[in-house]
């Protein structure tokens, strides 16, 4: 897709209260313009609580529900069925999730629609961590990455949860990895979302400046070396079962995306090869699934 | 057209009968009945209503959110931790003045573990925004669904219909059921001023700073001081229409009595033949049910209980360190009154245990026999 | 009263976070800054990419003249500069100029006169590259020029030095007869110096002279003078008559494009052509395509072999050679030949043909002008030690390529018209450099306020690879050797539309903006407008928070980040 066949309508205006460079917004702007003005969008608190603006102002141009932390999944369910009762069956529901409302506090009303199979395009806004609340560790934060919770003395233990594994696993028809350097990619998975029926889920990384300690024009760059590091690979899945890898053929080491992230300044060599071994393990593993 | 029906079977012809478009809840004892009994309707088709299974209460609170965000008329029925998981959402619910109606059973909170009646459930969440009127047979819970609709999408404010756990809910009463065409002269269809419209774009429940905040709570005040004057509208309304009406309270027995005993829910049905009794004993004692708890009847109780000079009080709830919630709420609307009866708070039959006749006796000449309470709360029935 | 939004955000101008603000700024390529003619090659590339074929050929138009001939003939140092030769192959430059020349070619064009302003007139002595160049501009200055040509016809080098199969006669006429359709007068078949003594050119208040170098070199061998004849001679004649007499057996002495031009020609004559060169491959100064089209056509080229004597014998020459091996590198960087002593050896030729360098004419200059190594020495802009009389070309430099003459004429051009007007030339000069020079434009001498481009010269360090795919540098087809060395018919064909496409579609547009819209994109705060008008985006200074994002992923470095002022 040629670039200028981007829609044109800005659905998130601006004036916004974005930090400079916010990966999120970029990933918004674009969801907002291939969504298009018949969506209804619900949004857990996040960072979006409070970038649209406070009242009485909101840039959203589009209709947007603001709603519990929790409860992505099911408002958006809620929302889903008052428009079939009302007969609306044109208008498209989504829902604008951080990593927090989708990996930890909102993985069980998530977990409860995509069971139910729910109408809607569920968006995971992840950017590794709570930064609406100042850089906390999410389940979401990547192994050894520091957080205001993990700190340098002891970063991360865990490894990031495997949401798409999880998504997967509830069989729903369409789950995609995306990310904000690759918009015609992005695109075409919305575009190809719009078009299914039932509970589709992208998983879309967004680099926050503050929270990975990133200059703010780097986002971009940091959040394509995410793909060619094979750390945030792009695939979809289709009724969790069927899995498509989108290959990558300027593969780099994981050290070329680490190196630029204040996050993982602390990082010695081995524990960078460590994290490699990781990556490798998890590709191979992707590949596995992949091939079956 | 009279039946013989549960108090939860009650509730499902209520919901019935409201013409709701959509009801998401999640089971728990001793609503699930109400929940079985619409799914079964539903999916024979006799109900047009859409249920929206959901794997938790704070899940049916926040589906119901969005629901009526878009428009339409929605249910919830819950219970004791249920409700208490749901507390988060039913803030937002009165936030985002949505009319939404639910039904709690009133249940204990554990532990220890008890599914057995307790007011403490629906009181613990007295702060919540939220009108809660108490039922006291199976009757007035089907007729307050009716009414909880009408004032719920005229002040804008959400309203919990509560009963007693098994005493109403599985206890089977003679129910005179409306039909639908008396129902729907009643109760118009859901037409709010706000919902969800892709046309004119709006964002909901947005973000206020210090700056406006203060007023949207103010709005929500002003809201609950309306609730009286329409909940006593639609309550004439409906005894006009139906032959039956509650108010916010209902005296009973008769004039000037020295000791009035304040109960709800299905202790008043008790306390009715206790003081039918002790009247014939010559006890000058009268009765008040408390129907509305929020916004609490103030005037309606000041009002009736002119005249005396002892109230007993009883609670089946309890919140720790203050006592019953009901005699909280009743001291704090009689302290700016002039004329201040003695408060006599009894709290008993938590967590089920019976509030039996005997009790309910003890409680009276206890308050006739002392000039006050010899303690803060008196303890009804326990076991020392 | 619910808290729902009652309107945007657009009253918050976030555009008062920034601490360093983005704006759109073209800078300089280096390729434009390489090429010695001034072309603006980014800017007719894009218009390549654009479908706008006419568009690229009137853009290089305004700087040089001669894209058919440029296209066909030029060293293009541009493809040596050129960024995307670090990341894969540079882009064949040369190919697209021609493909542009030879669209525009076949356009129904109509040209018009152009109406003189001034009252002056200039003479041009030589009708080469560096004297049309000159000729053209000052034409389009509104001056009445008179270009003096000693040939029959006009061209020069072009002409008479370069054969018909790398510059077809009609591309050469075409571009040519375009000058003259401006009103520029050529007079051909007068020699000044013969015919008319410079000094009786009264009539003319400035004298552009670029007579170019057209008398061979000799070997000072012994037995040269009878035993040989010169290299560009061959070739005159052979252009003049289309064929010349020589033997079967053809030896050429030199290493230089007019050895191989002779070559080449004498295996088209259907001779045999050797060419006997004292240094290696490596130093050869030929252009590498034309050292390759001359072994596949059959020219044998001895290395590191060098004549000190011609005899005849009977009918053939004997040359006497030593055989040299590489020494010190001289003074043109090149390791320098040094004999191998009692190497000698002996090879027999029916015809031996010197091509070892040109030198310039000198009798028919005036008196004061200097001269210096053999060329006359000028000023940067033109100006010789004679006031009002200006040389360029092959004459006045030792770069001796079409592209340095095209170059140098045009900064003459320039040159006469601030004399002229009195105004200071260096000045002038400066101001429109490429890059840190030495080329000027001239558009920007008439137009200083339009096209801004900032004088920067964008490395391939400052662009974003991220946006590029490897893609393999399109070629010219060339003919079958057996065809091609049948006559003097152009060796290469220029290239299709859709392959042109192609090729300009690699170019990086380094430091020029070409709408791919990754700073509209990628903007999270929709900062970026987006015109109507081609090649105008916009900050929009209200919003933008100065993340930075535009500027790296501008794929080009078309855009510039300052700090923002406070």
């Amino acid at each position: 897709m040629k670039k200028t066949e981007i829609p044109l309508s800005e659905n998130l205006g601006h004036g916004h209260l974005a930090c400079a460079g916010c990966g999120a917004a970029v990933g918004m702007r674009m969801t907002l313009k291939a969504l298009g003005e018949k969506t209804v969008m619900v949004f857990p608190a996040s960072c979006w609580s409070i970038i649209p603006g406070f009242w009485p102002y909101s840039s959203f141009r589009m209709t947007a529900v603001h709603a519990g932390f929790v409860t992505g999944g099911a408002t958006a369910s809620g929302v889903r069925a008052a428009l079939d009762i009302r007969g609306d069956h044109e208008v498209l529901v989504a829902v604008w999730a951080g990593d927090g409302g989708t990996f930890d506090i909102g993985l069980q009303s998530l977990s409860g629609a995509a069971e139910r199979n729910e109408d809607f395009i569920y968006i995971c806004n992840d950017n590794e961590g709570y930064m609406n609340t100042g850089t906390q560790q999410s389940s979401a934060t990547p192994w050894l990455a520091w957080t205001t919770t993990t700190p340098v003395q002891r970063p991360k233990e865990n490894p990031k949860k495997d949401i798409m594994a999880i998504m997967a696993d509830h069989r729903i028809p369409y789950a995609a990895t995306a990310t904000i350097a690759y918009p015609e990619d992005f695109f075409r998975k919305i575009e190809k979302a719009k078009r299914i029926r039932g509970t589709r889920f992208i998983h879309l990384l967004s680099p926050c400046p503050p929270g990975w300690k990133i200059p703010s024009e780097l986002s971009i760059k940091i959040s394509r070396l995410a793909v060619r590091s094979r750390v945030f690979p792009l695939y979809e899945i289709e009724n969790g079962r069927s899995y498509t890898l989108q290959e990558e053929s300027h593969a780099v080491p994981i050290k070329e995306y680490l190196k630029l992230q204040g996050r993982f300044s602390h990082l010695t060599e081995q524990e960078i090869e460590r994290i490699q071994e990781r990556v490798d393990d998890e590709w191979r593993h992707l590949l596995r699934k992949a091939r079956c | 057209m009279k039946k013989v029906i549960t108090g939860n079977q009650a509730v499902a012809y209520g919901v019935i009968l409201s013409r709701v478009d959509l009801v998401s809840a999640y089971p728990i004892t001793p609503q699930t009945t109400i929940v079985e009994e619409l799914s079964e309707l539903i999916a024979s088709g006799r109900l047009k209503t859409k249920f929206l299974k959901v794997e938790s209460e704070h899940s049916a609170m926040a589906a119901l959110i969005g629901a009526s965000t878009g428009g339409v008329r929605c249910f919830t029925a819950t219970s004791s931790h249920g409700l208490a998981y749901m507390h988060e959402m039913l803030h937002w619910a009165s936030g985002a003045r949505l009319p939404i109606v639910m039904v709690n059973v009133n249940r204990a909170l554990g532990p220890p573990w008890n599914i057995w009646s307790d007011q403490s459930d629906s009181l613990s969440q007295r702060d919540t925004g939220w009108v809660q009127l108490y039922c006291e047979n199976n009757q007035e819970v089907l007729d307050t669904i009716l009414q909880a609709y009408r004032i719920a999408e005229s002040v804008k404010l959400p309203v919990m219909v509560v009963l007693d756990a098994f005493v109403l809910s599985h206890t089977s009463e003679a129910v005179e059921i409306p039909t639908m065409e008396e129902v729907d002269k009643f109760l118009p269809p859901y037409c709010p001023e706000y919902s969800i419209d892709t046309q004119e774009p709006m964002a909901f429940s947005v973000i206020a700073t210090p700056e406006h905040f203060f007023e949207f709570r103010y709005k929500i005040q002003k809201a609950m001081e309306q609730v009286p004057g329409v909940a006593k509208k639609v309550d004439d309304e409906f005894r006009s229409m139906f032959g039956r009406g509650y108010g916010a309270i209902e005296r009973y027995g008769e004039e000037g009595a020295e000791v009035l005993l304040m109960t709800s829910g299905t202790v008043t049905s008790t306390s009715r033949i206790v003081i039918q009794k002790l009247v014939q004993k010559g006890y000058s004692v009268a009765g008040i049910k408390i129907k509305r708890f929020r916004p609490f009847p103030s005037e309606e109780i000041y009002e009736a209980i002119r005249g005396a000079k002892k109230l007993a009080i009883i609670d089946r709830n309890l919140s720790a360190g203050v006592g019953g919630i009901f005699c909280q709420e009743l001291r704090a609307a009689l302290y700016p009154k002039e004329t201040k009866p003695q408060i006599f708070g009894f709290i008993s039959g938590l967590g089920g245990r019976d509030i039996t006749p005997n009790l309910i006796e003890e409680a009276v000449q206890y308050t006739f026999e002392h000039s006050q309470p010899e303690e803060e709360i008196l303890w009804l029935g326990l076991k020392r | 009263m619910i808290s729902i939004s009652l309107g945007d955000m657009e009253w918050n101008k976030t555009g008062a976070w920034r601490t360093q603000r983005p704006f759109y700024e073209n800078k300089t390529p280096p390729c434009n800054v390489a090429c010695p003619a001034g072309n603006d090659i980014v800017g007719f590339i894009q218009k390549i990419t654009q479908d706008d074929f006419e568009g690229a050929w009137h853009l290089i138009k305004e700087e040089n003249p001669f894209p058919g001939i440029c296209g066909r003939v030029c060293f293009h140092p541009c493809e040596s500069k050129c960024n995307r030769g670090n990341f894969d192959e540079p882009i064949a430059i040369h190919a697209l100029e021609r493909f542009v020349a030879d669209s525009a070619a076949s356009l129904p064009k109509k040209i018009e006169k152009i109406p003189k302003e001034r009252e002056e007139k200039i003479a041009i002595i030589g009708s080469g590259p560096a004297g049309m160049s000159c000729a053209y501009h000052l034409a389009k200055l509104h001056y009445e020029v008179t270009v003096f040509e000693s040939l029959p016809s006009a061209g020069g080098v072009l002409r008479m030095g370069i054969p018909a199969y790398r510059l077809p006669k009609d591309v050469l006429d075409g571009e040519i007869s375009y000058i003259e359709a401006l009103g520029v007068e050529i007079r051909p078949d007068i020699s000044i110096g013969e015919k008319i003594k410079i000094e009786e050119l009264k009539d003319y208040q400035a004298i552009f002279i670029a007579t170019g170098a057209h008398r061979s070199r000799g070997l000072n061998i012994p037995g040269e003078k009878r035993g040989t004849f010169g290299g560009l001679d061959l070739l005159k004649r052979i252009n003049r008559d289309g064929k010349v007499k020589i033997g079967e057996r053809v030896a050429i002495i030199g290493g230089g494009n007019t050895a191989i031009d002779v070559a080449r020609s004498v295996i088209r004559l259907g001779k045999k052509a050797t060419i006997l060169y004292r240094r290696s491959k490596e130093e050869m100064p030929a252009f590498e395509d034309e050292i390759v089209e001359a072994l596949e056509e059959g020219v044998k080229i001895r290395y590191l072999v060098n004549p000190i004597r011609i005899q005849q014998k009977e009918s053939l020459k004997r040359l006497e050679c030593l055989r040299m091996e590489l020494g010190e590198k001289d003074e043109s960087g090149r390791r320098g030949p040094v004999p191998v002593p009692n190497s000698n050896f002996f090879i027999d030729t029916d015809t031996a043909i010197v091509a070892v360098g040109e030198e310039i004419e000198t009798s028919f200059l005036p008196r004061g002008i200097g001269k210096r190594e053999g060329i006359v020495l000028t000023q940067i802009d033109g100006r010789t030690d004679v006031k009002g009389i200006f040389a360029g070309g092959d004459l006045a430099s030792n770069q001796r390529t079409v592209a340095h003459a095209i170059g140098s004429g045009k900064k003459a051009a320039l040159a006469i018209d601030c004399y002229l007007k009195g105004k200071d030339t260096e000045e002038a000069i400066r101001q429109i450099l490429i890059g840190d020079g030495p080329s000027i434009s001239i558009f920007r001498h008439l137009h200083p306020e339009e096209r801004p481009m900032n004088p920067h010269v964008v490395t391939f360090e400052e662009l974003n690879m991220d946006y590029f795919e490897p893609s393999k540098r399109r070629r010219e087809s060339k003919g079958l050797v057996k065809a091609r060395i049948k006559g003097f018919g152009e060796v290469t064909s220029t290239f299709t539309e859709s392959i042109a496409l192609e090729e300009a579609e690699r170019c990086f547009s380094c430091g020029t903006c070409n709408e791919c819209e990754n700073c509209y994109i990628f903007c999270p705060d929709a900062s970026i407008l987006k015109r109507d008008e081609i090649l105008a985006h916009q900050v929009d200074y209200d919003f933008c928070k100065g993340c930075g994002i535009c500027f790296i992923e501008c794929p080009r470095r078309a855009i510039s980040l300052e700090e923002e002022a406070r």
